[in-house]
């Protein structure tokens, strides 16, 4: 198995019999989307929107009314039941650990079921635990009872690995967790994917979460249609519809920053100074340039504080005690959401962004966010466009 | 008084007697569970079963005892499916209620994954259903048996021949012989008692995982 394999929703439609056919919730309407390999697509939308139900057609436990479902190209409907889903890893939401059982035993369900011996399932299952975290000699023997909600859900997501399946489905995994334990968990899971590269569909009703995890992510909205298909950005800059964007909400500018890192901008260059250089020299060099301040650093780059060009002194050297402001420092993997909350925080015109020895590399403005916001937005925008001409299931290389 | 000159004396009939009472204990537990089992997976699986199940199994937990045990003596004649029938009737109601509340504890979640994982109905059952249904089955087990110690003592009624430690009360009472009761009684009691403290150990073993702080060797 092994590798990654394509995910195709071919006018996928689910009716429930009884009432009112698509308005029913969980009902499915003429779905179409394709992931491709090894890529992350989220499903997010309000409850009873259909997310759940795509899922779980894509593995049989649910079957649709109407349309294909294709993995690695191949209609789901052709293959036995059974096998389908030992080949397609499950997480869900309360993890189903089996309580009877040990850790080592649930990581092992799968490969168990399709018949490895011992000793291969058991160095598999070493392996896994090492993978998601889990000291295999302090977890391995323990019963699931005996676990935090973090580390449950760690073995669930082991347990989906064990027979290295092509496709990952996960409904939402990390919605049982606090907030912080969420965190690790989703930042875990796309360090992991890293490596593993597996195509994963996840299920999640929290646009932040999709935004955050999703190469690609399909909005849907009540009466299971899609409504809107895209990478993150092109989501948040050109929503398609009232829905999507009341959806991902009025803070969708801010959304977009946190998908884009410090590294994205042209950075500032400062002007910079030590303390024992010459007080005239630096005075001279600041007034001429745009920004009011001159940065003291020390020897190695580093960030001393700000002095105002009219502080800096006309005769003698320049001394520590004279810097009177600091600015948030940043890196270059900072988002620019963050970025822009630290200034905000700190009340001042620029963060200094510095490399990992602290080593000043330039400034980052407000303003230089605000524009980067606009130029990237103006071509995510063009890009949705191309997208929408060609029916929807494009802008995946944007990703 | 307790006449312990007399229980001295007769221990060799003591020893028959229990292990009678054993026997009888366990040929109408073994029987009671077997078949509450199949009627329970029948109502677990079709809903529609459990009502009528239940219903019929209280019907039967009504009849007073006195009444039943001489009832099939005409069709069975004074042989131990005599004794035993009535034993597995009063069995029902207390297994069908517990296994089927075993079968109902098994949490959603943790079915959903195993179909996700591959399972057929099949190993699903086998691997994951009955593991967890089993605390409650034990349960059921340890109630049925003790319950079943009691009533088995009423099996005196059919003659001599039957009553396991009964038997010692039935005489008692004919001679008016306290001694006779008392042993009778006392003996049904702890064996209730041991009987129930096994089957905890059993359930201990089966069922490590349900002990709080287990951890598997």
């Amino acid at each position: 198995m092994s590798g990654a394999a394509s995910v195709t929703f071919d006018h996928v439609t689910k009716r429930y019999p009884g009432s009112g056919g698509a308005g029913t919730p969980g009902a499915v309407n003429d779905l179409s989307l394709e992931v491709p390999a090894g890529k992350i697509c989220v499903l997010v939308g309000p409850s009873g929107c259909g997310k759940t139900t795509s899922l779980k057609m894509v593995n049989r436990l649910i079957e649709p009314t109407s349309g294909r479902i294709l993995v690695g190209g191949e209609d789901v409907a052709a293959r036995d039941a059974i096998e389908l889903r030992r080949g397609i890893g499950y997480v869900i939401q309360q993890v189903g650990l089996f309580p009877h059982q040990t850790v080592v035993g649930n990581v092992e369900t799968v490969p168990r079921l399709l018949g490895w011996d011992a000793a291969r399932r058991h160095r598999r299952a070493t392996e896994l635990l090492e993978l998601v975290g889990l000291e295999p000699s302090r977890y391995a023997a323990r019963y699931p009872s005996q676990l935090s909600g973090g580390e449950r859900q760690r073995v669930g997501v082991a347990r989906a690995l064990a027979a290295d399946p092509p496709v990952l489905l996960m409904d939402e995994p990390f919605g049982a967790v606090d907030p912080i334990v969420r965190e690790r968990l989703q930042n875990e899971l796309l360090r992991l994917q890293e490596s593993l590269a597996k195509t994963i569909l996840f299920v999640t009703h929290d646009i932040d979460e999709a935004i955050k995890m999703g190469d690609l992510v399909a909005v849907m909205q009540a009466g299971g249609r899609l409504a809107q298909f895209g990478p993150p950005d092109e989501i948040l800059a050109s929503p398609a519809s009232d829905f999507v964007a009341r959806f991902v909400g009025a803070d969708r500018g801010l959304k977009r920053l946190s998908l884009s890192r410090v590294d994205a901008l042209e950075l500032m260059p400062a002007v910079t100074a030590s303390p024992g250089d010459d007080a005239a020299e630096a005075r001279r060099r600041a007034l001429a340039d745009p920004f009011p301040y001159l940065l003291l650093v020390d020897a190695e780059q580093r960030p001393l504080g700000w002095i105002e060009q009219d502080d800096i002194p006309t005769t003698g050297v320049l001394t520590e005690e004279l810097a009177a402001a600091m600015s948030p420092l940043l890196d270059r993997r900072t988002t620019l959401k963050d970025a822009l909350a630290r200034l905000v925080e700190a009340e001042v015109q620029a963060g200094i962004v510095v490399d990992r020895a602290g080593r000043t590399r330039g400034l980052v403005t407000a303003e230089m966010i605000f524009d980067w916001s606009r130029q990237t937005k103006a071509a995510a925008v063009a890009s949705a466009a191309g997208a929408d001409a060609v029916g929807g299931h494009a802008g995946v290389s944007a990703g | 008084m307790i006449d312990f000159g007399w229980i001295g004396g007769h221990l060799g009939d003591l020893v028959f007697r229990t292990l009678q009472h054993l026997y009888l204990t366990s040929v109408a537990v073994g029987a009671g569970l077997a078949i509450s089992f199949g009627l329970s997976v029948l109502s677990v699986r079709r809903r529609i079963a459990f009502g009528p199940v239940i219903a019929i199994s209280g019907l039967l937990y009504t009849i007073p005892s006195l009444a039943l045990f001489p009832f099939f003596v005409p069709i069975t004649g004074l042989t131990d499916l005599t004794a035993v029938i009535p034993l597995v009737l009063y069995s029902l109601l207390i297994f069908v209620r517990n296994i089927v509340a075993g079968f109902d504890a098994v949490p959603t979640d943790v079915l959903e994954a195993a179909d996700g994982s591959g399972y057929t109905p099949f190993g699903r059952f086998g691997s994951i259903e009955l593991p967890l249904a089993l605390p409650l089955v034990i349960a059921g087990v340890r109630l049925a048996a003790v319950s079943t110690i009691g009533l088995v003592t009423i099996t005196g009624l059919l003659g001599d021949k039957f009553g396991g430690l009964g038997f010692f009360i039935f005489e008692g009472l004919r001679h008016s012989f306290r001694t006779e009761i008392f042993l009778g009684g006392l003996g049904s009691i702890v064996l209730a008692v041991g009987v129930d403290l096994a089957l905890v150990a059993v359930q201990r073993r089966l069922t490590p995982w349900a002990s709080p702080g287990a951890e598997a060797g």
